[in-house]
């Protein structure tokens, strides 16, 4: 008994390789769904966007690229969905700009969708470099920082730029964030101007952002696959998010279980010593 | 099932198929995706730089503007200009200057966003009452306990990491207390980081079954 | 003149801007915004920097074909293919890259450059398997207490963790008992008793585990979540940002002057 174990605490790597790999593709081959109710830091930052007016501007920042893009991808979609769905404005730039494309290409796809019309309810500004320094000066004037969108077409002959000048005509940023540029959203946007700040992000760095909404220095959070899922849920459009979060369940109980077989082998080892 | 006939999926596939082969072991297939990606990662960040960055500020910023606005743009081209010397070995000191001015406005605007944006809030969030009232009595305790723990976590996690002075005493103490949360929260952590890499090949395997294979 | 310049530089604008936090009015203001777009401008260039070493290195091992030239050989090539492809939208359909009727970004970046990031990164939820199953241990109380806040929070994130969750916790108190109750055979006295009270305890323990895990695990989760995790954070961050203010008045004092190497 003790040998085995002992073996079964020294299991070789490529067969924790193959076993992962396996659930994850059986469970997503199955479609196997387990229901869940949302968060509530989810629930609140939907309530926050359904609650806008029609017509409010709502700046998505794309701070991801695609190492990030499975848990934050279908965040943003979804999110583009409930903002066309409920008639809100788009403008969407970003501060990755390995990552930018994958906003602009979800940005095209959700609108089209919705059979929006680029100019009028959604824009697509593109890329700054400096961080700090482009979210400073959003903040006096966003032509400052983009004189013209991503084409070169000059702000203000589009119609939804008009009379969008500053954080003042901003009703929300999200932030989609895998890194530390949501810490500089809050901090600049949110610290100087009062710009009211909701961040999606990934599931490392989820942690790290409750501080910030327990301060309500952010008023929703919306965090990995899992916020993801529960926000597509919300809109009512499940999609990748929703059908990856079964596969989530099940590795996160294999791993919990190799780490206890780990226990186990380890102490049955000591105790042999 | 409906493989897909895309050549471009298939390329997708393949490369996907290479970088998974180093789990097996390490390889040529690996080695020459990982110098692609390289490669044409340094190739992004030129483009980005001519079609984000110095075309619509530099060049239509200097064609567009009029007046002092128009000449005022000498000087972030000159920094620009500095920055590019360091290609050049005889007068790559030269680049200091223009990462200086990085470098100083980095570490001003630091400076700023941490006091004002994280300092100063965060502390005001953790000025709690030690008393709070809930609707009933069980509710009370809760939320007056949940407010000390607060308080105490955040207070027991900064002496932790307190270096200049001996941790003797009380300030041991209260260290030990600080350990016992950085541990729940880095366990939290761990917990959040496997859902997150567990998405990411969630996200790689969903890709290799529907958009290739198209078995689901 | 090669130190003392940019050290100067640095002093001022890192002055200026701490300045213009507490003056925002004129000059200040004003001068901040402008340096601002001049951090803009001058920023994107600070992306190229490891150019000219990162080509010159590659190009070295193809030219003296050591080990890996091959390799290098593909990154070159796939830098000169990607710039060319790139600016050759420009050049020759006269549109950014980036634009969705753009080749460079319908198959370049979608099917060429987003599985090779996307596939690197995901190795890692393997790599995290395989590592904390070979080096998470409960050794002692404070990784007990970390592991189990990780299973806690694991499970009690995830759909249908509420359902596994009891018989996973009341397994490993199965096995707890079971350790008690070994150790108390190859013990005696006043030590003999302790383990097997302990033993029994966490027999007892079981069904309350199980009872309180199958109804409350969500709200256990986002406790720890909110509560104990968030507190810590705090702690740590409020930690690492007067750090982060220190080094950079250190900067600023010219006291710090390692960017200048």
């Amino acid at each position: 008994m003790r040998e085995f174990l002992e073996k079964a605490g020294n299991i070789d790597r490529r067969i924790i390789y193959l076993i992962i790999f396996l659930a994850v593709a059986t469970t997503i081959l199955v479609k196997a769904r387990f229901k869940s109710s949302p968060l509530p830091e989810v629930q609140r930052s939907y309530k926050i966007i359904n609650d806008l007016p029609s017509g409010s501007v709502v700046m998505f920042s794309i701070d991801y690229d695609a190492s990030s893009m499975p848990e934050l991808d279908p965040m943003l979609r979804a999110m583009l969905r409930h903002c066309f769905k409920k008639n809100l404005k788009v403008i969407m730039l970003g501060h990755w700009p390995l990552g930018l494309p994958l906003g602009q290409l979800a940005l095209d796809d959700i609108a089209r969708e919705y059979h929006k019309k680029y100019g009028t309810d959604y824009v697509f500004l593109g890329y700054r470099p400096g961080l700090q320094a482009v979210m400073l000066n959003l903040g006096k004037e966003i032509r400052s920082v983009f004189a013209t969108d991503y084409k070169g077409t000059p702000l203000d002959s589009l119609p939804l730029m008009r009379n969008v000048h500053n954080y003042n005509d901003i009703a929300i940023l999200v932030g989609l964030e895998a890194g530390s540029v949501g810490d500089a959203w809050v901090q600049f946007a949110n610290a100087r101007f009062n710009q009211k700040i909701i961040l999606g992000s990934t599931a490392v760095i989820t942690p790290d952002l409750y501080p910030y909404l327990q301060a309500g220095q952010i008023v929703g959070l919306i965090g990995g696959l899992r916020g993801a899922s529960d926000y597509e849920t919300l809109v009512e459009h499940p999609a990748m998010a929703s059908l990856g979060m079964s596969s989530q369940t099940v590795v996160h109980v294999l791993i919990i279980l190799l780490i206890l077989l780990g226990n186990i082998g380890y102490f049955a080892t000591r105790r042999k010593k | 099932m409906s493989i897909s006939l895309n050549p471009w999926v298939w390329i997708a596939a393949f490369l996907t198929l290479s970088m998974m082969s180093f789990l097996y072991k390490d390889n040529i297939f690996y080695k020459i995706g990982e110098h692609i990606y390289v490669g044409s990662s340094a190739a992004f960040m030129l483009i980005y730089l001519w079609y984000f960055d110095v075309k619509p500020k530099l060049i239509d910023g200097f064609i567009n503007n009029t007046g002092f606005s128009r000449w005022i743009l000498i000087i972030p081209a000159f920094l620009s200009l500095l920055m590019l010397m360091r290609f050049v070995r005889p007068v790559a000191w030269i680049s200091r200057w223009a990462i200086a001015f990085t470098v100083g406005m980095g570490a001003g605007l630091g400076i700023t966003g941490l006091l004002q944006g994280f300092l100063v809030p965060q502390i005001k969030a953790t000025i709690l009452p030690l008393y709070v009232s809930g609707h009933s009595t069980l509710m009370t305790i809760y939320l007056s306990l949940n407010n000390i723990l607060l308080i105490l976590g955040t207070l027991s996690a900064i002496v932790y990491f307190y270096f200049s002075k001996e941790h003797t005493g009380p300030v041991k103490k209260i260290s030990q207390i600080g350990i016992t949360f950085i541990m729940v929260a880095f366990g939290a952590s761990f917990g959040y980081t496997v859902m997150a890499r567990i998405s990411l090949l969630i996200g790689r395997v969903y890709f290799l079954l529907h958009n290739w294979l198209g078995l689901v | 003149m090669k130190r003392e310049v940019p050290l100067f530089i640095t002093f001022i604008t890192g002055i200026l801007i701490i300045i213009a936090l507490f003056i925002p009015h004129k000059p200040f203001g004003q001068l901040q915004t402008t340096f601002n777009d001049w951090l803009i401008i001058v920023g994107g260039f600070t992306m190229i920097l490891g150019l000219d070493s990162l080509l010159l290195h590659n190009w070295e091992k193809i030219k003296r074909k050591r080990e890996g030239w091959l390799s290098a050989a593909f990154l070159i090539a796939s830098f000169f293919i990607t710039l060319f492809w790139g600016f050759g939208e420009g050049i020759f359909f006269h549109r950014n890259p980036f634009d969705a009727s753009a080749t460079f970004l319908r198959y370049f970046y979608t099917y060429i450059f987003v599985p090779l990031q996307s596939t690197m990164f995901s190795l890692l939820a393997f790599f995290i398997a395989s590592a904390a199953y070979r080096a998470f241990r409960a050794k002692d109380p404070n990784s007990t207490l970390l592991l189990s806040a990780a299973a806690l929070v694991m499970l009690g994130r995830v759909p249908g963790g509420q359902a596994v969750a009891p018989w996973i916790f009341a397994f490993v108190f199965l096995l707890l008992a079971y350790y008690f109750f070994n150790e108390s055979k190859e013990t005696s006295g006043t030590q003999q008793t302790v383990y097997i009270i302990l033993a029994i305890i966490t027999l007892i323990l079981i069904y309350p585990v199980f009872y309180i895990l199958l109804h409350y695990l969500d709200g256990i989760a986002d406790w720890i979540m909110n509560i104990p995790q968030m507190a810590a954070k705090r702690g740590i961050w409020i930690g690492i940002s007067l750090g982060g203010i220190a080094m950079s008045l250190r900067i600023i004092f010219g006291i710090e002057k390692t960017y200048l190497r």
